[in-house]
């Protein structure tokens, strides 16, 4: 559905990404791990479009959508749970997730039921619901968190990218944000997951890419490395 | 006690025109952080072409002052939209922090000089729509026109934040106003939201054009001073601020209308400056700016 080909990428003058090659199958959860700075979020960001690639190529379901504009490919079908969660501060709750259905309400992507689409996604986070008509900026983190992936499923997308999506949260919505991810796979949900719980991460996923300053170390199945004895080693330690 | 109140009336009139064109700067800023600083002759720009539709200077009149609103309304955003096309988009697409004000200052000059050549350098009678004899109220005299002018300016400022907080578009250009990236995100073109805040802030800037001209002298100079007050008032009020601008227009134009009767017309420019000033130092983001919630 997504592949990543020989992807360079990184700001200014530094490269942070040296060719990065990475498959994402149709209906399946792909987790992409790695130490900080390894450049997991730039992956994520050269992929999305908030920024354009160096050289490589990017394809969404077998079209290039390589160095478009962000809002192009997000109507291609790619939803970006952004690192930080991004929502919008001064709208309501509501209006976050029904902006999330933009495309759609602007029929450049298939309409379909909007309303029915978001009584779903209150309906999988229900601790937004009585959030519904606060502004998002004054949700604590977590529920941020919860907005960002609600509003990421309104594009109807053909692949999700979540970056980080239990950052800064406590164990106990770790958990939570885990169980949403295997929910959203169970509906056969594409994902790509970047996280630093790699444990956890690599037993929501199918297949893992480990990256190592810019390069991928390792891929393979996720039963493959979470038994990999350097993977262990490395990511799996101290994490779980 | 009666001179008081008609130095209010007059400087509510005038206020709301500050007002109308310093929501523009803000319109503007919020979507790029950038602003026009043409707004002044987007707004002069606006009575001429009203004035040449509705009056007799280019073999007119052709339209009665209301059916000429929309026609220059339409004319403000083409204007509007060339400016961020020609003078703002390079400079964001390059990064560049200062760029933009360079450019909407000299095509501020170059719109100033067109207008003198079309319409000449002399200022221009326009036709008021409305009776010019005084109403009398409180035991003050209001004009017609300033009453549109105040209601006018109400409802082109309530109208944009209908469409900002009903409209799935508006709501697009907040979203782009709190995260850029964020927004891009959603499927919204925010380099296309821009042009549609700079479309907006002179579409606005020409309806206050054609508001005030009956009760002023229209001509191409008649923008610079107006555009430089009512960046004052957007920032003595908050460029972040709707309610900022309306209260901060006020303060300026009843300040100016009392100085002027009271101390001089020489110093009538005087208070608003100070009170910019005071701002500046005391509360810089505006007296009703506020800083964004962020969470991280």
């Amino acid at each position: 559905m997504l592949t990543i080909e020989n992807l360079h990428a990184g700001y200014d003058k530094t490269e942070v990404l040296h060719g990065i090659s990475i498959d994402v199958p149709k209906g399946k959860v792909v987790t992409l791990i790695g130490s900080n700075g390894a450049g997991k979020t730039t992956t994520m960001r050269a992929v999305s479009g908030m920024i354009r690639p160096r050289s490589g190529r990017v394809t969404l379901g077998g079209k290039e959508i390589t160095g478009q504009d962000s809002f192009r490919i997000a109507r291609a079908g790619l939803a970006h749970s952004p690192e930080g969660r991004r929502v919008f501060p001064t709208l309501s709750v509501a209006d976050n997730i029904r902006l999330g259905a933009f495309p759609r309400y602007t029929r450049s992507r298939k309409r379909g039921d909007i309303d029915a689409d978001l009584d779903k996604a209150m309906e999988m986070f229900p601790r937004l619901i009585e959030r519904r008509d606060q502004l998002a900026g004054t949700l604590s983190g977590g529920e941020q968190q919860m907005l960002a992936i609600a509003r990421a499923l309104m594009l109807n997308p053909e692949v999700v990218l979540l970056d980080e999506p239990s950052m800064g949260l406590a164990p106990i919505l770790v958990e939570e944000v885990f169980n949403i991810i295997r929910r959203l796979k169970g509906e056969g949900i594409t994902m790509l997951l970047v996280e630093q719980f790699a444990a956890a991460a690599l037993d929501v996923a199918d297949y893992g890419y480990v990256l190592e300053n810019g390069r991928i170390a390792v891929h393979g199945s996720a039963d493959k490395l979470k038994n990999d004895p350097a993977v262990r080693a490395a990511y799996l330690g101290g994490s779980h | 006690m009666e001179i008081l109140i008609q130095l209010i009336f007059s400087g509510i009139a005038l206020g709301m025109i500050y007002a109308v064109i310093a929501f523009g700067y803000q319109l503007t800023f919020a979507t790029s952080a950038t602003l026009n600083f043409g707004q002044g002759e987007a707004l002069m720009l606006g009575a001429l072409v009203g004035l040449s539709f509705a009056g007799n200077v280019l073999g007119g009149p052709y339209l009665n002052f209301w059916m000429m609103i929309p026609l220059v309304m339409v004319f403000g955003a083409l204007q509007g939209a060339l400016v961020e096309f020609i003078g703002v988009r390079p400079a964001i697409k390059i990064k560049s922090e200062f760029g933009w004000i360079m450019s909407t200052i000299a095509l501020a000059i170059i719109f100033k000089n067109v207008a003198e050549n079309i319409w000449g350098k002399d200022d221009l009678k326009f036709p008021s729509p409305v009776s010019e004899a005084p109403l009398h109220f409180l035991g003050a005299n209001v004009l017609p026109m300033e009453i549109i002018i105040v209601v006018g300016a109400l409802a082109m400022m309530l109208a944009v934040e209908i469409f900002n907080r009903k409209s799935i578009y508006g709501k697009a250009v907040v979203a782009t106003s709190n995260d850029r990236d964020a927004a891009g995100l959603m499927g919204i073109n925010t380099r296309l939201v821009i042009t549609f805040s700079y479309a907006l802030s002179s579409m606005t800037a020409a309806f206050a054009g054609v508001l005030i001209a009956p009760v002023t002298l229209t001509g191409a100079t008649m923008g610079s001073v107006l555009g430089l007050k009512a960046f004052a008032v957007a920032i003595i009020g908050g460029l972040t601020s709707g309610i900022g601008v309306i209260v901060g227009g006020l303060i300026l134009g009843i300040a100016e209308t009392t100085t002027g009767f009271y101390i001089s017309t020489g110093y009538k420019d005087v208070p608003g400056l100070v009170l910019l000033l005071l701002v500046l130092a005391v509360k810089p983001a505006g007296l009703f700016g506020k800083t964004a919630i962020k969470k991280v």
